[in-house]
């Protein structure tokens, strides 16, 4: 079973997008057909051997998967009586589909994603911008120790950052809980009303600094001229960087919120590892949670529908957002 | 542009298949049957399970066993094994436990072998077979039970001169009694995961699931669900319970600081208790379960079995190494030294090594009582075809019991109608 956008992992770094080689080749209207496609399979072959390995992979780990999920997704195995006889697999058409826009427990995990998607990915990459600006500008020093400092936090795993943060939230270990205790404040990280939040606050711990990096590589790549152009123009300091140097990195922006917006959607490790102190967190609480648990109830027909569901999903929110900034830019 | 895109995907697409026809597909050699020794792969991951098996292929040459050690069951392991049956490459044989025994059944990934174990039925209590098959028929071999006892702190009921309850009356009257004698202490953690509730459940004649010729009961709802689960809910509203996590260093901290005085639990607690609350060494006792007016039917939480794969290209003689597993005197011996495990076998249970002191509590022989308990668990219990779903859905429910969202009968509710609509979703037979 794999889940369409990467399986059960939060947030992994992100695959390189190669922009396919046709869309570079400028094709000259005086050109006849022929010669422009002789000059494109000549392309083709050179590039061959830098895009096959990619294709290949992308291919086995990710379009067959997809595509073997979606096939699953329009059967369902029946049974009989006590179904010690076995079982035959049927074509079910749209029932499982109908099945998961009927599935509360399923509707509400998507519902909590999106919550903690609201709240935690505007804030942490608000933080990271202000982060990354920082860094870049000639003000600061000790640059590389901050950057790496950062970027700590990315490099633990999600599972064992979940550990350490359990501990922290527990509510009979916490030594925070016993310290807003002693101060007369009686504070759980655990309840259901705190959990997105406590969630959020390890993401945004882990994931901040990563953002940072990004935004960080690309606001190096503006140019140092349009930063004298605009001193010479009056515009420094904080003014220059947000009005000056931010609208010229809106791309890298654009992807990070694509990756923190997926990356939310496919919340798996954090929940997961933090419902050995938090019971009342339920064993449906993101999708892929809830994905899972099919799979462990040898129901594989309808985990495959709800991670085609999660997967158009993602896929529907991504192309939304890349089409609402390109919007912005064209205007 | 677009078409053109299109017509690369469908070009992809197109090749995709050819490769998933051809190349990625795993293939899957059945193993013929050779002239050589049987080979039967053996998937577990309890400790000591691999030095039985070395054991076996020291004076068996004819049958070699290869042990293969994946995750604990709960934790992944049956998916493994569960995806594995799937795609065709599943080991012969599988520890599986009983609660997760008849969704293997239903799964259709394991295979009769009632004639194989016919001339050892003897070796097994009644109660033990019934969780390896349905309607008399086994599909594998038990190996361990798991029945329940009160573990305690005998320094401290000693100290505030509380009984040890016998009866479940006298257990709430031993509740009130603690927080008595000591406002910060409590008797017990509320039981909030599902499968060692089932425990109580089991011993209150209050199954979850029943077979009515050719369809599935399912009783989370019933009286006497409600029975048991009212007497802990009453308990806990009435402040006498912990709410720690079950499993968790919390209440591991609590037993072994004594603000946690008792644990009633199966088998293996024992080990759980002495691994995790080192503070409290010899400081714990063991006395039987507390009954249930009227009865002394004992419940059970827990015990595996070896169960025979569907794809079993040798299922007699991977049968016959289950049985040897399970009754061999030397490869009981390992497993109780290794794992701990209260042996399900006549001639298993007969095996001195449970007579042994133990240090841990105070030098009480505590395998003895768990001896003579396995003899009295109660009869009647079935496990559902779909306990994964089964129990995720009660340990939800049962999980929201400390925040006073939700009630026991809440989550035995919430598990019934979960269960249902699952199993009728899946074509099962629902009476």
């Amino acid at each position: 079973m794999t889940i369409p956008g990467g399986g059960p992992r939060s947030r992994g770094p992100p695959l390189p997008r190669t922009r396919s080689s046709s869309e570079k080749v400028t094709v000259s209207s005086v050109t006849s057909a022929v010669t422009n496609r002789r000059r494109r399979l000549r392309e083709l072959r050179r590039a061959a051997p830098f895009v096959l390995p990619f294709l290949l992979l992308f291919v086995c780990v990710y379009l067959i998967p997809t595509g073997y999920s979606l096939e699953q997704s329009f059967f369902a195995v029946k049974r009989s009586g006590l179904g010690l006889t076995g079982s035959r697999t049927v074509f079910a058409g749209f029932d499982n589909y109908v099945q998961v826009f009927h599935d509360t427990d399923f509707l509400d995990s998507l519902g909590r994603v999106a919550f903690i998607g609201v709240i935690q990915v505007p804030l942490m990459l608000a933080i990271a911008l202000v982060l990354a600006l920082m860094l870049d500008s000639a003000a600061a020093r000790g640059g590389r120790l901050f950057r790496v400092a950062y970027f700590v936090p990315y490099g633990l795993p999600g599972v064992i950052a979940g550990l350490v943060w359990s501990f922290l939230y527990a509510p009979s270990l916490s030594p925070v809980t016993r310290l807003l205790d002693s101060a007369g404040i009686h504070a759980s990280f655990v309840s259901d009303a705190a959990l997105p939040f406590s969630i959020a606050n390890i993401l945004t711990w882990a994931w901040t600094g990563y953002n940072t990096i990004l935004m960080y590589a690309a606001l190096q790549a503006v140019p140092q001229e349009t930063m004298e152009a605009a001193a010479l123009d009056g515009c420094t300091g904080w003014k220059a960087a947000l009005l000056v140097k931010v609208p010229q990195i809106r791309p890298a922006l654009l992807m990070t919120l694509v990756f923190s917006i997926i990356g939310t959607f496919q919340l798996y490790n954090e929940p997961a590892t933090m419902k050995s102190v938090a019971p009342n967190l339920s064993s449906t609480y993101t999708p892929i949670m809830a994905t899972l648990r099919s799979v462990s109830s040898n129901n594989f027909n309808y985990a495959a529908t709800q991670s085609v569901v999660l997967g158009a999903l993602i896929c529907v929110l991504s192309v939304a957002v890349f089409r609402a900034s390109a919007k912005r830019t064209d205007s | 542009m677009i078409k053109r895109r299109a017509r690369l995907t469908a070009a992809a697409i197109l090749a995709a298949t050819t490769i998933m026809l051809s190349g990625c597909s795993s293939s899957s050699s059945p193993t013929a049957e050779s002239k050589g020794p049987a080979d039967i792969t053996f998937w577990g991951w309890a400790a000591g399970y691999d030095k039985s098996v070395a054991l076996w292929n020291k004076t068996h040459p004819d049958i070699h066993v290869k042990y293969e050690a994946v995750t604990n069951g709960g934790a992944g392991g049956y998916d493994k094994m569960l995806t594995a049956a799937k795609a065709g490459n599943a080991p012969c044989l599988a520890q599986v436990g009983y609660e997760t025994f008849s969704s293997f059944l239903a799964a259709g990934v394991l295979q009769d072998v009632s004639t194989y174990v016919e001339k050892d039925r003897a070796e097994f209590p009644n109660w033990v077979w019934n969780n390896v098959g349905v309607d008399g028929k086994a599909y594998g071999v038990p190996v361990d039970t798991a029945p329940m006892a009160m573990f305690y702190r005998t320094d401290l009921f000693t100290k505030a001169h509380i009984a040890v309850p016998k009866t479940w009356d006298e257990f709430a009257a031993a509740a009130a009694a603690v927080k008595a004698a000591d406002p910060s202490s409590r008797i017990m953690n509320l039981p909030t995961d599902p499968y060692l509730y089932a425990g109580f459940a089991w011993q209150g004649g209050a199954p979850w699931f029943g077979v009515k010729g050719d369809s599935w009961s399912v009783s989370f709802d019933s009286p006497a669900n409600r029975k048991v689960g009212d007497y802990w809910q009453g308990l806990f509203d009435k402040g006498l319970l912990t709410s720690y996590p079950a499993f968790d260093a919390s209440l591991y901290s609590a037993w072994s600081k004594g603000t946690v005085w008792a644990e009633v639990g199966p088998v293996w607690s024992a080990s759980l208790i002495r691994d995790n609350a080192a503070g409290s060494t010899g400081k714990w006792g063991v006395a039987p379960m507390p009954r249930w007016a009227g009865s002394d039917a004992v419940g059970n939480s827990g015990g595996s079995a070896t169960a025979v794969m569907k794809d079993c290209a040798h299922p007699k003689e991977a049968t016959e190494f289950a049985m040897w597993m399970s009754t061999n005197n030397d490869s009981v011996s390992n497993l109780i030294a290794s794992a701990a495990i209260l042996p399900a076998s006549k001639s298993g249970l007969a095996n001195s090594a449970l007579d042994a002191p133990q240090a841990y509590y105070g030098g009480q022989r505590i395998y003895q009582l768990f001896r003579s308990e396995s003899a009295k668990v109660n009869d009647g219990w079935v496990w559902g075809p779909i306990m994964s779903t089964s129990a995720t859905s009660l340990g939800d429910g049962l999980g929201r019991i400390h925040t006073k969202k939700g009630t026991y009968q809440d989550a035995l509710d919430g598990a019934q109608k979960s269960t249902v609509t699952a199993l009728k979703s899946q074509g099962f037979s629902v009476s």
